[in-house]
């Protein structure tokens, strides 16, 4: 593939644990090639390695063996245009939801009339009027989610890599975020130029609802047990319910059931 | 029990005790050398109205603050620079671990012949008191930074600057004001420890007197008033509150997000 952005090429990556010494196999020879523009979801079993792998393209941590690529750069740092997303949001506490918004602009040296119009766009965006004075611990779940996503797309970056954004949430917040997901990827319509996304989940529906491929990850030690391609009609959200979705759930779900139990196995034996 | 009624329990048992305190000390004519309530309170009009108390209470306020903001402006940056880099804490380690077992009022001595009986001296036992809690709580804090939070930085584009100005500094202000009231609060007893004995030297020269704990030496070994004397302590533990008071009215303005 010509178009792709990202390429991770028989990354392995090894931790070597402070507490005991051992070292941990987190990801074993990931083969991997991502055309821009799609929507990847990466499932697997707790301990699987998708926050290692997300890690790696952020630039946060470098590969023990293999390469990761990307637009054809090693990448040995993380860089504004790989924007992420934390599972805990990782939003600064002592900056208000302006504030963090504006982080990334900031940073990159945009002036302070145009980063706080950004900022003040981002907020109508996600829906966060008439917050942007509170300071993260005064918001709700679904509101400091909100509030990590427009920070990340304050700077547009050309990936964004989220790790299980949508982990801590209720079912409906849940629901109206996804949507809105899709809606400022460009589900509907896709533009050219439009965003990759990778995308961290451990609910497989949520997987096949998004996704245009879903990765499964298998555990100790971390590699690709399948990819599967997700045929489903965009927009998405009109596919919840339909039996092709069921049934494109059901067949990850065949595929993940015994890792996952082998896990839940594991957890007990520690 | 009511809340009207234990209030009452507790105001009358306090006066009970007061009242039982002025009798044992005058029924017993033990005025010279035991202090009681009347008397406190005669002497401590007395001094507040001549002014000396006041005096001598912005010395030694002055030389708190002062040496408290020596040992802030010291102790942050380095603390702030042992927490980030390894080999700053490597180098700083020992020399800070062995000074900060050294008792501040043990530097008197060494500080009187250096900087003289008039006031330096006490201004450096100070600032050497307020430092290591500075400098302990800032490296303890630099090294707790949250690591998403800096990956969130680098993600989002900042540079180390930003980083150390934008993400570090913030994360460890809460531990910082932590710091700051330990550091007063010992600050505050030094002071007062190393007036103490400054004072004792400056009345054998007959000189004046210059804070809170040369007006406690002059008021008893000149004066021989022991009520002056403890409304004197009296003064010292309700300064330290209020200041202590002071500093978390401060941390709750200044970092509202820190509130919990
Ligand atoms: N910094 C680290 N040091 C040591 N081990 C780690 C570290 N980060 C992750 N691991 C280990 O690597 C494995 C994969 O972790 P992670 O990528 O967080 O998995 P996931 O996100 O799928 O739950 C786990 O066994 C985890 O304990
Ligand atoms: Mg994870």
């Amino acid at each position: 593939m010509t178009d792709s952005i990202l390429k991770i090429q028989a990354v392995r990556k090894t931790y070597v644990s402070v507490r005991t010494g051992d070292t941990i196999e987190a990801l074993a020879g990931i083969d991997l090639e991502v055309p821009a523009g799609e929507f990847l979801a990466v499932v697997g079993p707790s301990g699987c390695g998708k926050s290692t792998l997300l890690s790696l393209v952020a630039g946060f941590t470098q590969p023990s063996a293999g390469e990761v690529l990307y637009r054809g750069q090693r990448v040995t740092g993380a860089g504004p245009e790989r924007g992420v997303m934390f599972q805990d949001y990782a939003l600064f506490p002592w900056r208000t939801v302006l504030g963090n918004i504006e982080f990334g602009p900031l940073a990159r040296g945009v002036a302070l009339t145009q980063r706080h119009a950004r900022a003040r766009e981002l907020i109508r965006l996600v829906g966060l009027d008439g917050f942007e004075n509170r300071y993260p611990h005064e918001l709700s779940g679904g509101m400091r989610q909100r509030c990590a996503l427009a920070r990340m797309l304050a700077n547009d970056p050309e990936i964004w890599l989220m790790d299980e954004p949508l982990a801590a949430v209720d079912q409906q917040t849940r629901t109206i975020l996804q949507d809105e997901l899709l809606r400022l990827w460009g589900d509907a319509a896709r533009r050219p130029g439009a965003p990759t996304v990778i995308f961290v989940t451990h609910a497989i529906d949520e997987a096949v609802l998004l996704a245009d491929r879903v990765v499964v990850l298998a555990r100790r030690p971390g590699r690709i047990k399948a990819v599967i391609d997700i045929p489903l009609p965009r927009p998405r959200p009109a596919q919840r319910g339909s039996p092709q979705f069921a049934a494109l759930v059901a067949q990850v779900w065949d595929l993940i059931r015994d890792e996952a139990a082998k896990a839940i196995v594991e957890e007990i034996d520690r | 029990m009511s809340r009207r009624r234990s209030k009452i329990l507790v105001v009358s048992a306090l006066a009970v005790l007061l009242l039982a305190w002025e009798g044992a000390v005058v029924l017993t004519g033990a005025q010279a050398s035991w202090p009681f309530p009347s008397g406190i309170i005669r002497s401590g009009f007395a001094i507040t109205a001549d002014g000396t108390l006041l005096v001598a209470l912005a010395g030694s306020l002055q030389r708190v603050i002062t040496g408290f903001l020596v040992g802030a402006l010291v102790g942050i940056p380095t603390g702030i620079a042992m927490g980030l880099l390894p080999w700053v804490n490597l180098a700083m380690r020992p020399v800070t671990e062995s000074l900060r077992s050294i008792a501040p009022i043990a530097w008197i001595p060494l500080a009187i012949l250096w900087l003289g009986v008039q006031g330096n001296a006490a201004l450096f036992v100070v600032a050497y008191a307020a430092v290591f809690p500075f400098i302990l709580n800032a490296a303890q804090a630099a090294r707790a930074v949250d690591r998403n939070h800096l990956r969130a930085a680098r993600a989002l584009g900042a540079g180390p600057g930003l980083i150390l100005r934008a993400v570090v500094v913030p994360s460890t202000l809460p531990t910082i004001f932590t710091a700051a009231r330990i550091a007063l609060a010992i600050a505050w007893s030094s002071i007062i420890a190393a007036e103490l004995a400054l004072g004792v030297k400056i009345e054998s020269g007959g000189r004046s007197v210059a804070g809170l704990g040369q007006l406690m030496v002059a008021t008893l070994y000149v004066k021989r008033d022991v009520n002056a004397l403890v409304f004197g302590m009296l003064v010292i533990g309700l300064v330290s509150f209020l200041i202590d008071a002071v500093l978390r009215r401060l941390r709750d303005t200044l970092l509202p997000w820190a509130r919990r």
